[in-house]
């Protein structure tokens, strides 16, 4: 029987610190054993608990997307013991990997339609990985139009900048990025994520949309989407919750009868509308 | 007591209809014999509910630091002085608080009664002045209360309540107790690796489910020490030395502040003595600093006064 | 599967004979309170009327669990048991609550290999109840005082003798070539059915847990909860006790060089259980956690498996400091006033 609790070991390849005021780090990690390479095959919105031995370990979404071989990405918030410790920590360190863990997004319903993701602040990170996958040669010609939305509250907080300026590049995706308020030196577009979203007003025919960020930012964008005509079973989000085992079995991350690290945590709008409201 | 019950009852009504109070928090007929349990009403119709007997052990002081508004509440001896601990520490508005204060004989030790009876379950009991009947279903005994008495009521000596606003019948005579702290000095006597092993096996049985901080009106704190991630001062499971550290500080960190109400050693679920340290220290505190917890809201607590001729024997 | 009988005293030298190969774990008085523990030669066995203290979950899910010890980057597992188990004197209640935690620890997605270990190698031998506590409420819960789910083998009390009833094939295996065992009389048979009938009759109360589900699918608002409960402490002593709850923190102990990852029980009821590190948290008082709990046992579970979240064991009825009684809730919300 495997056990669902060891971690792998991966090395730290690379650290970029993604934000101005450093909260924000993402590593790229190569796991030690070319079997835990190959065992390890995950689906866009899935996330991994990152283990350091002596302080703990902690849920992060899978930046990466399965078409970037012989890595993963995670984007780290430096907020309590683990992720502090992994801020401290050097590329060429070790560290653990378990996962994949929860569920993806459903990707084969994207399939022939259009995709719209609005996202704000750092939890485009499993966007990214969707992002890419889409785009990836082998997988465009599956889907529609994809349009991305994504905001910060200023450009330092972006994360991702290279990828987002590689974006503005492409006329296969339609790209809005924008920042909260005016800054020096901005030339793109200004103003609250929900705000821009009924801006750009993407066509709810035929289309999924997928909404990450900070509770007040979805607040403020779900009825801009409903208004827009995207039905419930259509708008897909992922949630965050305090998670130990990551397996569905110390039972404190569930919300009502679903527990988000194995039935989510990805959730339809209207799958989220039967559970209780305590997220 | 019956007569206790309606006295209660009746004061509880005034005070709704007098709008002194938003809340009463009282006791009622628990679900078990030799059970009462704590009751929180908001109406004067529900002033029924209230009773008073020798089952009321909980310390109701401990609902008492998050309450908002005006709270009236039923008060023992040892609670009312858990009471004026809080006006020390400032964690309650004495204007804010009505204090039904019912002067009282000692609560029965349920586990008293349950190692008397063997393990033969108890379906019922009757409370009269003198005696308790126990009845199950093959057995009928009759108990003196006064020899089902826990330790902390059997040397109690603040039977009335020291501060309150209403006060149930009348009160008490206090009992001259020669020395409450006749157990401590017996342990005392005892050989290092008698009291260690003592204490080991009381560890032993601890499996940290903080029943006894929760329910010791004093640990009020919101965040425990316990909880501390950075820095994580110890180890959270039943690990002994981890335990045995909890105990200490707990004990410590309640020193010139504990009561001995018994509401601990009531709450612990496994037989764990809890009262063993905080007993030592109740004692170090009076020799050292002649104080007594829970006495006057306005004498400032020992450990954070400083006084001239404070005993310094330590530093030679 | 053939009813037998053993006398007691047979039992208890087959038991401790037993004690040579196995490790057999039994009822054992310490001080005031009965938990399970290993025994060595069966005078150590303590039956009565009264439940363990605590429930046999610790025995296959103990309350501190090292899940692996490392040194550097390298991890170690514990090395799986090495000797058969045998718990002996298990009370149905108990017995069902392991079936209970079956769909947590070894669901299909993922198996818990630490406790499906323990499961696997240990039989689990009931005692029924012919003489039911009133804090009891199996029959509530779907049990019965002599209910067969999670043991593999049955014994009810006939005074000098026990009946014994196999209920698995493990349980048929512990019986084979093992000497006391006799065939059922007929009047044994009929005494054997008299007693649980009694004990059947004296268990339960007007609790109707569909009844409560129901209720409970539709009100997440109800305003009982801003009540129900004030004078709970907030203490893990329900939690712990109960046979059924599961939930458990996962901890590491040591530095970055050397250490181990263990686990521990949580309790839903603790105010640190469901915090982020950002600071929110989703349950910050005592009315949120207390509907988690009473959701969970009684509507989430039943949701996910179809099984009440709660064998009706007592323990946390009799052990709660202040007397907050699990039937009382549940009849407030059963019948709302």
């Amino acid at each position: 029987m495997k056990n669902p609790y060891l971690p792998a070991a991966a090395k730290i390849e690379r650290i970029v610190t993604e934000t101005e005021d450093r909260s924000i780090k993402s590593f790229d990690l190569s796991f030690m054993n070319k079997a835990d390479q190959e065992d390890f095959r995950f689906v866009p919105g899935q996330f991994a608990e990152i283990s350091i031995t002596g302080k703990g370990e902690a849920p992060f979404g899978i930046a990466s997307s399965p078409t970037e071989k012989g890595f993963l990405k995670f984007s780290v918030n430096k907020a309590g013991v683990v992720t502090t410790a992994l801020h401290n920590l050097e590329e060429g360190e070790i560290v653990g990997v378990r996962g994949p863990l929860g569920n993806c997004y459903p990707i084969e319903a994207f399939e022939k339609r259009n995709v719209v993701i609005v996202s704000g602040g750092f939890a485009f990170t499993t966007l990214r990985s969707l992002t890419r996958y889409i785009l990836h040669d082998e997988n465009r010609g599956r889907f529609k139009n994809i349009t991305v939305i994504y905001g910060a509250r200023t450009p330092g907080l972006l994360l991702y900048k290279d990828e987002l300026e590689e974006w503005e590049e492409r006329d296969d995706l339609d790209l809005h990025v924008t920042i909260d308020t005016a800054a020096e030196g901005w030339k793109g577009k200004v103003g609250f994520v929900p705000a821009i979203t009924k801006d750009v007003a993407p066509s709810s025919d035929d289309a999924y949309v997928l909404v990450c960020g900070p509770p007040i930012m979805i607040k403020f964008t779900i009825p801009v989407l409903q208004e827009l005509g995207f039905p419930s079973e259509n708008i897909i989000l992922s949630l965050e919750m305090r998670m130990k085992c990551g397996i569905g079995m110390c039972g404190r991350c569930n919300i009502g009868s679903q527990y988000v690290c194995k039935d989510g945590p990805v959730f339809t709008l209207a799958q989220l509308s039967e559970l209780p409201g305590e997220y | 007591m019956g007569d206790s019950s309606k006295q209660i009852r009746e004061a509880a009504r005034k005070l709704f209809e007098e709008n002194k109070v938003d809340l009463i928090i009282g006791f009622e007929d628990g679900s078990l014999p030799l059970r009462a349990t704590p009751c929180f009403i908001r109406r004067g119709e529900d002033a029924e509910r209230l009773v008073w007997n020798s089952f009321c052990e909980n310390n109701l002081a401990t609902y008492l630091p998050k309450k908002k508004g005006k709270t009236g509440i039923v008060a023992k001896g040892c609670d009312s002085r858990s009471i004026v601990g809080f006006l020390k520490e400032k964690q309650i508005e004495r204007e804010n608080l009505v204090i039904i204060g019912v002067p009282c004989e000692g609560m029965i030790d349920r586990k008293a009664v349950e190692e008397r009876l063997g393990e033969r379950e108890i379906l019922s009991v009757e409370e009269g002045p003198e005696e308790i009947v126990v009845k199950g279903t093959d057995y009928e005994e009759k108990m003196k209360k006064e020899d089902l008495l826990p330790e902390s009521c059997r040397i109690c000596t603040h039977r009335n309540p020291v501060l309150y606003d209403v006060l149930i019948g009348e009160a008490l005579e206090e009992q001259k107790v020669a020395d409450p702290f006749e157990l401590i000095r017996e342990f005392e006597g005892r050989t290092a690796e008698e009291r260690w092993a003592y204490f080991c096996g009381e560890t032993e049985k601890c499996i940290r489910c903080y029943a006894c901080r929760n329910a010791c009106p004093i640990c009020y704190c919101e965040a425990c020490y316990v909880d501390s991630s950075e820095p994580q001062w110890f180890g959270k499971s039943i690990e002994s030395t981890d335990t045995m550290i909890f105990h200490i500080v707990r004990a410590f960190h309640t020193t010139g502040r504990c009561v001995d109400c018994g509401a601990c050693i009531r709450a612990c679920p496994m037989d764990v003595d809890l009262r063993f340290l905080n007993k030592k220290i109740e004692k170090d505190v009076l020799e050292l600093f002649s104080f007594e917890a829970g006495e006057d809201p306005d004498e400032p607590p020992p450990l954070t006064t400083y006084k001239q001729d404070d005993p310094e024997e330590f530093i030679k | 599967m053939e009813e037998k009988t053993i006398r007691k005293d047979n039992l208890m030298s087959l038991l401790a004979d037993l004690t040579g190969s196995c490790q057999v774990l039994a009822p054992v008085r310490k001080g005031n309170s009965i938990v399970f523990e290993e025994i060595l030669t069966g005078d150590e066995i303590h039956l009565s009327e009264y439940n363990t203290r605590k429930s046999v979950k610790e025995v296959f899910f103990p309350q501190r669990e090292r899940l692996f010890a490392y040194r550097g980057q390298e991890t170690r597992e514990p090395s799986p048991p090495d000797k058969e188990r045998i718990v002996f004197g298990v009370r149905p209640c108990d017995a069902r609550s392991l079936s209970l935690l079956d769909f947590v620890f070894d669901g299909e997605d993922f198996k818990d290999p630490y406790y499906c270990s323990k499961r696997d190698n240990t039989t689990v031998i009931a005692i029924g109840c012919s003489r039911p506590m009133r804090t009891c409420f199996c029959t509530d819960t779907g049990g019965d005082p002599f209910s067969l789910e999670g043991a593999d083998v049955l014994l009810i009390d006939m005074g000098e003798t026990y009946f014994v009833l196999p209920v698995t094939q493990r349980g048929e295996g512990f019986l084979q070539g093992k000497s006391g065992f006799e065939r059922a009389e007929q009047d044994q048979i009929q005494r054997k059915e008299e007693i649980i009938e009694k004990a059947r009759e004296s268990v339960g109360s007007d609790l109707n847990i569909e009844r409560i589900k129901s209720v409970l699918d539709s009100d997440f608002d109800n305003p009982l909860w801003e009540t129900v409960h004030e004078k709970c402490l907030g203490c893990g002593v329900c939690t712990f006790l109960c046979p059924t709850c599961h939930c458990f923190d996962i901890l590491d102990e040591g530095d970055s060089n050397q250490g181990e990852r263990i686990r521990i029980w949580d309790s839903c009821m603790f105010p640190l259980f469901t915090l982020h590190a950002s600071g929110t948290n989703p349950r910050p008082g005592g009315k949120e956690r207390m509907r988690q709990r009473i959701l969970h046992k009684f509507k989430y579970f039943v949701d996910n498996h179809n099984r009440v979240a709660c064998t009706g064991c007592g323990r946390c009825i009799r052990a709660c400091p202040v007397n907050l009684d699990i039937r009382e809730v549940l009849e407030d919300i059963q019948n709302p006033e």
